[in-house]
């Protein structure tokens, strides 16, 4: 396969992926010859190593690290680590780019056809997904950069006055004016960091909806017909290409950018902070996979007492819910971004949440005036206007 | 008003036969064959006779009910015979026993049993007990028929008749009755007649169960067990109804004779202490005919209150370790075992010993490693088989924490594994939750007991395990070598594009290192071995085979208990000898890695 003229980039990267990882097998070789231990570290992706700055906006990592050091029990880590390096290299050596999931067929293909390599099968996917994620903290690269894509759900996106450019693998650039589209949406899917974004008329705001449901009905009721906006579903917790597409708006055309979602734990804990500030798991990737500026609109506690707003009791003998209001109570204490004072206030929402044990989903807002299809976008506007979010 | 009327004994078990284990034709058939051991077993150990056992349980046609067969179920021992005119008290008459209440470790305590066998015979079949007994005073052996007579609750000697019998002294008793029979788990007979062989050590069984062939196991032991003497009833033991039934047993003694005479642990000193706790002086020197119920209750209240020396342990007779350690080696291939025979405690002013043994049998140790392990529960050396869950024994065995002896246990439930759990509780007053004695009551003391004594052996049994996790876990370290390393220096070789000297020197390297892990988990491995070998070097020496041509496995313990270096010497061969294997292996391996990494290139 002849290498890609114009790879996809994410990030302006300054490393040499395969020189590195060279490298890096070279060292472990050198060691093995001098009858050492050969050691491999990878950033650790965990909240007790995730430092969040308010200047910065996104949680980084800190300096604790995972050590793999050569032994009976890690052999089998390391053999597999540096089987799935050998088949990401290639990769990138010919331009080839696959999803984790062909990734791991790959691997299954590549142990079938050779006896030797058998110990090294994978059970299941899984297995060969922590390898790659494993590789990626290693050696400080995102999983595009080795040219793996997820297959990213979610950013169906709606706009009257958003162009989008895209220049392609072979250098070409195809322009796409989401005006055109009607009510079908623009997807960024996995690589929206490479696109070119242009207003054709002053934009507004975006706004993010959890729902990608309701993100449809207000398009569907005129909602971007009436507004100079960008409308974008998310689709529940926030995929890549979701974060890196809320992160190149931001940067881009520097508009406000509204969250939209259920008032519950789980959606400021597990949605809005990912979209925000990035998540602990994925610490090397938050710089460019999130956007510090988006603001939470709703469902706000207090709309709940103006709007009248249905809520639920949550139940703790609902083992999710429960779960949900436990990880509440430990972000407040351990999350470093709900502990900041800059975020004193969604934490104040979250200590509400725990205290009043309810939630109140993103959809109540239909049952204002159930007679005026437009009353979601009146609260929402209104909301924006006020400057009713957080 | 209808009219009121008093029964007999005999018609109220009659009626309530359920009550004493005949509440089904599986349990009929055991609960005979019990009673009828039990009452042998107890008799030759009376007679200190060694006892030669002979059972033999067989169908012999279609039975009164529905779904039964008529069983015949005959045992034969060589104890020291019954007289003529004990006969029909002994087979017919309910509550008439030389045992009852005597204070001694014996198997029989009420007599109920046999005389319930025999209803339950006369009820199903129409004809009650056929007996053949020889004293070592009779000429010849007396040959009759029991029954029960139900309203009188006495027995009837029928169809007597004498002959010569080919041997000094003994009984022979053959029941026929509705029944089914079951041979294994819980309730089986198979089961039954392993517990009673593994708690009897001096005893010699010969048995013929249904079509099967005759099994002869021979005793290892010869000694007779020594039953201690009956003890006297501990003061704080009894109710006041008790205690004024107690009395009237001693008629016109004074008060401080009968305290003297009939508790144990009472001396001068207690009687002290007794007045010194509102007993009035006076009342020491009235007879025991002089004294008034309100009396009584003053004196019961005085005892209550009064600190006394727990009762006694002498009283409780042990199987011993030792006699566990051979009986056990009776009950089939043994791969490893443990047993722990505690020193007697007071539990709920009772004097009690527990046992426990801890097997695995090479043939069972196939069955799946996710079944509850099989519990043996045994009272004064009667195997218990029904109801398990409200025996002390099981709550004790429930209540360890066996996951860290090394075994699989679910929550409050029994462990997991391929084991027998054999428990054993001897008492001369075990206390028993119904009159058919399936279930030990379960008192916080008594199950406090049970559960130290499976600790110790839990302990006993973690060393083994160890040791077999142990060797899984260096077997799994080899193999991990032998797979991985070579494909991990192959690879990173690939990536770098090193020559073969370098990645022939890496190799090299790695197995110097992963040598050394492996080294590290065998040297754990030795040490895991060599607890074990010392433990089993023990129960060698406990069940006699260090001298003769034992295992190979205990003889090697043995010897290195005797000499640390001899043994030390040998497992370095071994392990040396598994290192080249695995080198050996590896270098095939290696062998076949740049094979195909030539092929890949070509």
């Amino acid at each position: 396969m002849a290498k890609q003229a114009n790879p996809i980039r994410i990030r302006k990267l300054n490393k040499d992926i395969p020189k590195i990882s060279k490298d890096l097998c070279d060292a472990m070789l050198k060691d093995l010859e001098k009858g050492e231990r050969p050691v491999l570290e990878a950033i650790k992706c965990s909240l007790d190593n995730s430092i969040y700055n308010p200047k910065v906006g996104y949680l980084t990592p800190g300096e604790k690290v995972v050590r793999t050091e050569l032994n009976v029990s890690s052999v089998q880590k390391m053999a597999r680590t540096v089987f799935m390096l050998e088949v990401l290299l290639g990769n990138l050596e010919s331009g080839a780019v696959n999803t984790k999931r062909e990734l791991y067929y790959m691997a299954k293909g590549l142990v079938k056809s050779n006896q030797v390599l058998r110990p090294l099968d994978f059970g299941d996917q899984p297995e060969s997904d922590a390898v790659i994620d494993f590789i990626c903290d290693m050696l400080e690269v995102y999983r595009e950069e080795m040219n793996c894509f997820a297959n990213d759900r979610g950013g169906q996106t709606y706009s009257k006055q958003l162009v989008v450019t895209e220049t392609l693998s072979d250098g070409t650039t195809a322009n796409v004016d989401l005006s055109t589209l009607g009510t079908t949406p623009f997807q960024p899917k996995n690589k929206p960091q490479q696109f070119k974004l242009k207003a054709k008329k002053k934009i507004d705001f975006c706004l993010v909806i959890e729902s990608e449901g309701t993100a449809n009905t207000l398009v569907s009721n005129g909602f971007t017909q009436r507004n100079n906006c960008i409308l974008v579903g998310a689709q529940g917790v926030p995929s890549n290409g979701v974060r890196g597409w809320c992160k190149t708006i931001q940067d881009q055309l520097k508009i406000p950018i509204y969250f939209y979602g259920d008032l519950d734990a789980y959606t400021l804990q597990n949605i809005f902070r990912t979209l925000k500030a990035g998540s602990a798991a994925s610490l090397i990737r938050n710089s460019d996979f999130s956007a510090p500026d988006v603001k939470f609109l709703g469902v706000l506690p207090e709309d709940v007492k103006k709007y009248d707003l249905d809520c639920y009791d949550v139940s703790e003998r609902d083992t999710s819910e429960a779960r949900a209001l436990k990880k509440a109570k430990d972000a407040l204490e351990n999350d470093p971004f709900f502990k900041d004072k800059k975020n004193k206030r969604l934490a104040d929402i979250l200590r509400w949440l725990v205290k009043e044990k309810i939630r109140c989903e993103q959809q109540a807002v239909f049952s204002v005036n159930p007679k005026d299809p437009l009353m979601p976008e009146k609260i929402i506007l209104e909301k924006i206007k006020r400057g009713a979010y957080v | 008003m209808s009219k009121i009327t008093t029964s007999s004994t005999a018609e109220y078990f009659a009626k309530n036969l359920q009550q004493v284990g005949f509440s089904s034709p599986v349990k009929a058939v055991l609960t005979t064959l019990k009673e009828s051991v039990d009452n042998s077993l107890d008799a030759c150990e009376e007679g200190k006779i060694l006892p030669e056992l002979s059972v033999s349980v067989r169908k012999v046609g279609t039975g009164g009910s529905r779904s039964t067969d008529l069983v015949e179920i005959v045992v034969e021992d060589n104890g020291p015979g019954i007289e003529t005119e004990d006969l029909s008290k002994v087979f017919g008459e309910y509550l008439a026993s030389s045992k009852f209440g005597r204070g001694q470790c014996s198997r029989g305590q009420q007599g109920i049993g046999i005389s319930a066998a025999t209803t339950w015979a006369q009820l199903t079949n129409a004809s009650g007990v056929k007996v053949i007994s020889k004293t070592s005073r009779m000429k010849k052996a007396v040959r009759a028929t029991v029954d029960v007579d139900i309203k009188a609750n006495k027995g009837v000697l029928k169809n007597k008749e004498t002959f010569d019998w080919d041997r000094p002294h003994g009984t022979r008793v053959e029941f026929r009755i509705d029944g089914r029979v079951q041979l294994n788990g819980d309730g089986g007979l198979i089961t039954y007649l392993d517990g009673t062989t593994l708690v009897n050590p001096h005893l010699h069984l010969r048995y013929k169960l249904l079509d099967a062939d005759w099994s002869d196991v021979p005793r290892v032991t010869e000694e007779v067990p020594q039953v201690p003497p009956p003890t006297l009833p501990h003061p704080h033991t009894m109710k006041l109804g008790e205690f004024m039934t107690h009395a009237a047993l001693y008629g016109r003694i004074t008060l401080e004779k009968f305290l003297r005479k009939g508790f144990s642990r009472v001396t001068d000193q207690t009687l002290k202490e007794l007045v010194k706790n509102g007993l009035p002086k006076t009342h020491l020197s009235k007879s025991l005919t002089q004294i008034s119920e309100q009396d009584y209750k003053k004196i019961f209240q005085a005892i209550q209150n009064t600190e006394m020396s727990s009762p006694s342990t002498r009283s409780v007779l042990t199987v011993g370790e030792e006699g566990l350690s051979k009986s056990i080696q009776r009950l089939g291939e043994v791969d490893f075992f443990s047993v722990v025979t505690r020193r007697p405690r007071i539990c709920d002013f009772k004097p009690v010993v527990v046992e426990v043994a801890i097997a695995r049998f090479i043939n069972r140790a196939s069955d799946s490693q996710e079944s509850p392990v099989q519990l043996l529960r045994f009272a004064n050396r009667v195997p218990l088989q029904f109801d398990k869950a409200a025996c002390a024994i099981t709550k004790a065995v429930e209540s360890v924490n066996w996951r860290s002896y090394g075994l699989n246990q679910p929550k409050n439930s029994l462990p997991l594994g391929p084991y027998v759990f054999a428990v054993s509780v001897t008492s001369p007053f075990i206390k028993f939750k119904n009159a058919s004695k399936e279930t030990i009551d379960a008192s916080d003391e008594l199950v406090e007991e049970i559960r130290r004594s499976l600790m110790q052996a839990g302990q006993k049994l973690s060393r083994h395990i160890r040791r077999e996790d142990k060797a899984a876990d260096l077997e799994r370290k080899l193999q991990h070598i032998e797979k991985f390393a070579p494909i991990l220096v192959e690879g990173l070789a690939r990536i770098v594009k090193a020559p073969e000297s370098r990645k022939q020197r890496a190799q090299e390297g790695l197995k110097r290192l992963l040598g050394r892990d492996a080294e590290a988990v065998e040297e754990e491995l030795q040490t895991a071995e060599s607890r074990l070998a010392e433990l089993k070097a023990k129960q060698g020496e406990l069940i006699g085979e260090a001298e003769e041509a034992a295992p190979e496995e205990v003889v090697a313990s043995t010897k290195k208990a005797a000499s640390g270096t001899q043994k030390k010497a040998g497992t370095k061969k071994v392990s040396a000898a598994k290192k080249a294997a695995a080198t050996k292996k590896m270098a095939g391996t290696k062998k076949a890695t740049a094979a195909s990494g030539t092929r890949k290139k070509a």
